[in-house]
């Protein structure tokens, strides 16, 4: 159903504002579900990974300039080199930051961060301030922003497949123990060290993925756009606004704020207001529901039916009692 | 017969403190293997060692003849090496089942063990069989977050079974469980076994250590004291003194104890009362039932996120009296003390002194009726001077008057707050720290202190001079009531003494007829005490 | 590089690295009070520089007499701040917990600031802030000396504070051992709301140096909030002397890599050190390894 609506979307509502709200919510739909499968599995709170969105632009902006590739279609089918950059790039990153641990480990992402936009501002191959211009697609004007949706909502439903088999294996299991007790894990002889890294990598190569796309429907990628500290955090209150490390609260997050930011942004001239609105609507739900969204509202339905779903744990916990104490 | 794990020499030093100095053990192929020893002797601190978590400075470790000193605890766990943590520790937010999946399978390459998704059907069906071995299969959906105390041990064995280790080291099991899943423990622990598994066990829980082991390791301060059957271990005078704590300057005197403890035992008219029943009042010893009380605890339960770890504690603290309180490792002796300063809230009971209800009091509230807490070691403000640091004790007392001159007492009391009154409380030895404790406590001019240990990691001579300085504060008219590990020294100090095991008073009495009581060595070395009911 | 360049760039570097000092010391007590970092205290500084360009331009009250206006606005801000959201937070992840939490405090003031002053560049002026002094063959502005006199003198008011009164006393207390001080009849919560207070509060005085030596808009919080952390992180998170030092160290090489390579590479040459020395040290240059009494 879901499936259905977003995918028919574009077909029935084709004013190009909406759809392109709409493909901007589908990046960050992305970008919050790839966080996702690093900061929230692992519990590592990750605040630098506009590092890999900004590496995307960049490198997509230099392939096409490079390889000569053309706009549009053949421009997509670079879109996971871009991803494959980001992976890369994202290994010496996570080998120096996932050394510490808890809130060093966000003050060294943070540093990271800001030592590649510091550095996008300086080094020659970048363009400088005035960045980089990527090739125009040959779409119509009318039909411009299909393609983007199609392309970003593949990408989205890849990153959600990856996200699903990585929750269901026990590669996601271990990162979940991670995210509980990484002392412990390692005590039942999980590799904490590479599991971290390996989740690290998926994790930047989608978000370098879209932001290749990302910046290639923008047109141009400057160390501003690319290297943006609010996209660090925005994909962070997205993920935790839905629920971090569940399958679909990144994505539910990243759709509410991202269309509320960009819908908030055209009615009012000034940014002023989306941010009031994001801050305080996450502030609320940190203060209502501190799991976030999806699991706050699965508890709630799941405490006024108490019969279904296995019932509450003050029903089994008695029977238990008889078991375990056999002898009794 | 073939020894799996053989440590030797093995040294670990925190700062200037050796927790482990020179320390060996054996564990012995297919037997229940057990480690004892008081507080503080570094059991804990060599499972660390022996699964990783730890570096040592010294010594070597063994696994199968392969040597394993200073591994790290995923390559361990690969050999086939098992462990659970005292305080059990798992994954709270993973279900029950998904707690069993974690485990590395042995043997396994890490990338096809990571790729393999986590609910294949053998896999499941073998983690719910060992759920079912440990008898928690009702719980397999819930948030392993959910479950009680004792469920979380068992869970925690459980996960450890996935790998199927060849050796199993368990960190006080028993810790905190109540009787019944205790039994359930040893029987499964005994079918392990059975099964070929050998066993490595850290307890405090002496007749459970008693019961099943085979062979039993006593480590005392970092170093093995011996090692034998638990028959041996338990009839070694060595491993008595290092339980209830020995002083060679009073050998006269525990002479004399000795011959009383027998005469105790021949009495039939001992004054101590045992109770069985939670709940019980104990009644008070003898003429001394007509003291008057300062303070009462009834029925009182109390824990920490759910699990209860005082059962119906029911006790009375004499006006003008030391009254001790003793018994073995997680009794719940601390807990009574932060239930009784506010620090904990009682889930049930009630709690009165003066006869006025100081339950559900805030700690600063509490202080104001005149009851002091006085925490385990170190509770100095380190960074701050020693004077400060007593200034500190004043800190709800307005009348700058009243403090100048109860500093003044407490300078003419304890010489130390004058002489070091600048130096940084840190830069104290442990004895001197104590003292200054007492002096910060003394500021307030409390009618009740209450002191958690204060004899922890003092030598011999230190612990006698804060013993008499205890006594001291007791002369001059403050009741006293004391958590001590160090049993015959509390108890012989003391004009009372209250046992509590397992969250429950089992004796109270006189100190002194507690102490001769001859349970006390079958409560602290494991025995039935049931067998000896009054 | 000539040796009065360098030694301007050192001087230079100590001057801005005490206002620096003076933030960072208010996120510090923030962390060793509450275990929380505070991420809206790069924001807040620019709030405080607004706040004090609010007073000198429509209201004519000067930039040095508004710091007795904006000091008690900001303190308020940071018991409100503490009293709504801080003290919710579970023990469980806290820290992590209030990274996001603050973050999105900043992000409402950074809205509303927004929404009133737009995105164009500010700077504070008054008489002393163009006027300089001519000293060892360069010029001094007045605004460093006197930034960096305020920040010295409130850095000594808050020394004294802490360690010269009772309630500094009860700070540490609570700082060093929160049982202990529960022990002794320290309302601990009570304490910690006002040192929240205080920790927000010297932002109004950074904020007004700050505005008053740099142009500011809305964004440059997110600047000042990664200085701040890289310097209270390799102080060592909870250590006021900590940030003190580290905050004269990172401005030091800052001004000198400035002149001696390119002010655009300066920032990159401390985040890199900052990299550097937290995967070598992550306790910080400063910091003991995390030992904290429960």
């Amino acid at each position: 159903m879901v499936f259905a609506v977003f995918a028919l979307f574009p077909v029935v509502i084709t004013d190009p504002t909406t759809t392109s709200i709409a493909f901007f919510a589908l990046v960050f739909m992305v970008a919050a579900a790839s966080w996702n499968i690093f900061s929230g599995y692992t519990g590592y709170l990750a605040l630098g990974h506009a590092v890999f969105f900004g590496s995307g632009g960049y490198a997509l902006a230099l392939l096409t300039s490079h390889l000569h590739v053309s706009g549009g279609w053949p421009a997509f089918a670079l879109l996971p080199l871009c991803g494959l950059v980001g992976a890369l790039i994202s290994i010496p990153v996570g080998l120096i930051a996932l050394r510490t641990r808890r809130h060093t480990f966000v003050v060294v992402t943070i540093a990271i961060f800001f030592i590649f936009q510091l550095a996008a501002f300086n080094l020659g191959f970048t363009g400088g301030t005035s960045g980089l211009f990527l090739p125009l697609p040959p779409f119509s004007a009318a039909n411009f922003n299909q393609p983007f949706y199609y392309v970003a909502f593949i990408i989205l439903l890849v990153t959600l497949l990856v996200s699903w088999l990585v929750r269901r294996s026990r590669f996601g299991l271990q990162l979940l123990a991670i995210r509980d007790d990484e002392d412990r894990a390692l005590g039942l002889g999980v590799k904490t060290r590479r599991l971290k890294l390996s989740a690290f990598m998926i994790s930047a190569f989608f978000v370098a993925m879209i932001g290749g796309l990302y910046f290639d429907f923008v047109g141009q990628v400057f160390p501003n756009t690319a290297f943006d500290p609010l996209f660090d955090l925005s994909i962070a209150l997205m993920a935790f606004f839905g629920g971090m490390g569940t399958l679909i609260g990144p994505v539910f997050g990243a759709l509410v704020l991202e269309s509320l930011q960009q819908y908030l942004t055209l009615s009012f001239s000034s940014n002023g207001t989306y941010l009031i609105a994001y801050g305080v609507l996450f502030l609320l739900v940190i203060l209502i529901m501190p799991q976030g969204v999806v699991p706050g509202v699965r508890d709630l339905l799941r405490r006024r039916r108490p019969a279904a779903g296995g019932g509450t744990l003050a029903e089994t916990d008695q029977p238990l009692a008889g078991a375990a104490g056999a002898t009794r | 017969m073939s020894n799996l794990i053989e440590v030797s020499g093995i040294v670990k030093a925190y700062g200037g403190i050796k927790a482990l100095n020179g320390c060996e053990l054996e564990v012995r192929e297919g037997q229940i293997n057990g480690l004892i020893g008081p507080n503080g002797s570094g059991k804990t601190t060599l499972f660390n060692v022996i699964t990783g978590y730890e570096k040592v400075q010294q010594g070597a470790v063994t696994f199968k003849g392969q040597d394993i000193t200073n591994s790290t605890p995923d390559h361990v766990f690969g050999l086939g090496i098992g462990r659970t943590f005292q305080l059990s520790r798992m994954f709270p937010r993973l279900t029950v089942l998904e707690n069993m999946l974690v485990a590395t399978q042995r043997e396994e390459g890490w990338l096809r063990g990571v790729s393999r998704l986590a609910g294949s059907h053998s896999e499941r069906s073998r983690a719910l069989e060992l759920l079912d071995f440990v008898g928690i299969t009702r719980l397999a959906y819930e948030p392993a977050g959910n479950l009680s105390y004792g469920q979380r041990k068992l869970l925690e064995l459980a996960s450890l079974l996935v790998a199927d280790p060849d050796i199993l080291l368990l960190d006080e099991p028993a810790g905190g469980v109540n009787p019944t899943l205790i039994n359930h423990l040893a029987d499964r622990i005994r079918d392990l076994n059975a099964d070929g598994k050998t066993i490595l066990v850290v307890e405090h829980n002496m007749e459970f250590v008693m019961g099943i082991c085979s062979r039993i390791t006593v480590l005392a301060q970092g170093t093995t004291l011996m090692a034998g059957s638990p028959t041996e271990v338990r009839s070694s005078p060595a491993v008595l003194e290092a339980y209830l704590g020995a002083d060679e300057e009073e050998a006269a005197l525990d002479a004399a104890l000795r011959e009383e403890l027998e005469e105790a035992a021949r009495s039939t008219t001992s004054s101590v009362s045992v109770t069985s029943e939670p709940g019980d009042r104990a009644p008070a010893a003898g003429g001394a039932a007509t003291e008057e009380v300062l303070l009462t605890l009834s029925g009182v339960c109390a824990g920490y996120g759910g699990a209860d770890i005082l059962k119906q504690v029911t006790l009375d603290v004499p006006l003008g009296g030391i009254t001790c309180v003793v018994g073995p490792n997680g009794a719940g002796k601390s807990t009574v003390m932060k239930t009784i300063s506010g620090l904990l809230r009682p889930r049930e009971g009630e709690i009165r002194f003066r006869g006025e209800l100081v339950s559900g009091l805030t700690p600063k509230q509490v202080l104001a009726k005149g009851i002091a807490q006085i925490p385990q070691a170190h509770s100095l403000f380190g960074d701050m001077t020693v004077l400060e640091n007593v200034e500190m004790g004043a800190f709800t007392v307005t009348d700058r008057a009243v403090v100048r001159k109860r500093l003044a007492e407490v300078q003419e009391l304890y010489p130390i707050v004058r002489d070091r009154a600048h130096d940084k409380a840190g830069s104290l030895s442990g004895g001197q720290q104590r003292l200054v404790e007492f002096a910060r406590c003394l500021m307030l001019d409390p009618d009740l202190i209450m002191l958690d240990e204060p004899s922890m990691g003092l030598d011999p001579q230190t612990r006698t001079m804060v013993f008499d300085m205890v006594a001291q504060m007791n002369r001059q008219g403050r009741t006293i009531l004391l958590v001590e590990q160090n049993a015959r020294a509390g108890l012989k100090l003391s004009s009372h003494g209250v046992v509590l095991e397992n969250g429950q008073v089992r004796l109270t009495g006189s100190g002194h007829d507690v102490l001769t009581h001859p349970e006390i060595g079958a409560l602290y070395l494991g025995g039935a005490v049931e067998a000896a009911g009054v | 590089m000539t040796g009065t360049a360098f030694i301007e760039a050192v001087v230079d570097g100590i001057l801005t690295g005490g206002v620096y000092a003076l933030m960072a010391a208010g996120l510090t007590l923030i962390f060793g009070v509450m275990d929380i970092i505070n991420i809206a205290q790069g924001i807040m500084v620019v709030l405080g520089a607004y706040l004090s360009f609010e007073l000198s331009v429509h209201a004519g009250i000067g930039l040095l007499p508004g710091l007795l206006i904006t000091v008690p606005a900001m303190f308020c801000l940071g018991v409100a701040i503490e009293f709504l959201f801080m003290r919710r937070l579970r023990d469980q992840d806290r820290t992590q917990m209030s990274i996001l939490v603050t973050y999105a405090v900043a992000i409402v003031i950074e809205g509303i600031l927004t929404a009133i002053y737009g995105v164009n560049y500010q700077q504070l002026s008054a008489s002393y802030v163009n006027s300089s002094v001519h000293m060892l063959g360069f010029y001094l502005p007045d605004i460093y000396l006197i930034g960096f006199g305020m920040a010295v003198a409130l850095l000594v008011g808050l020394y004294s504070l802490l360690y010269r009164t009772k309630f500094g006393r009860a700070v540490r207390a609570s700082l060093q051992n929160r049982t202990a001080a529960d022990l002794i009849g320290i309302d601990v919560n009570r304490v910690r709301t006002i040192s929240v207070g205080i920790g927000v509060a010297v932002t109004a005085v950074g904020g007004m140096v700050f505005g008053a030596t740099n142009a500011f808009n809305p964004n440059t919080g997110y600047d000042l909030i990664s200085r701040l952390l890289a310097i209270v992180i390799l102080g060592g998170m909870g250590s006021i002397a900590g940030a003190m030092g580290a905050a004269v160290f990172i401005l030091v090489i800052n001004d000198i890599v400035a002149v001696w390579w390119s002010p655009t590479w300066a920032p990159i040459v401390y985040f890199v050190a900052l990299v550097i020395v937290l995967s070598v040290r992550p306790q910080g240059l400063f910091g003991r390894a995390a030992v904290r009494a429960q």
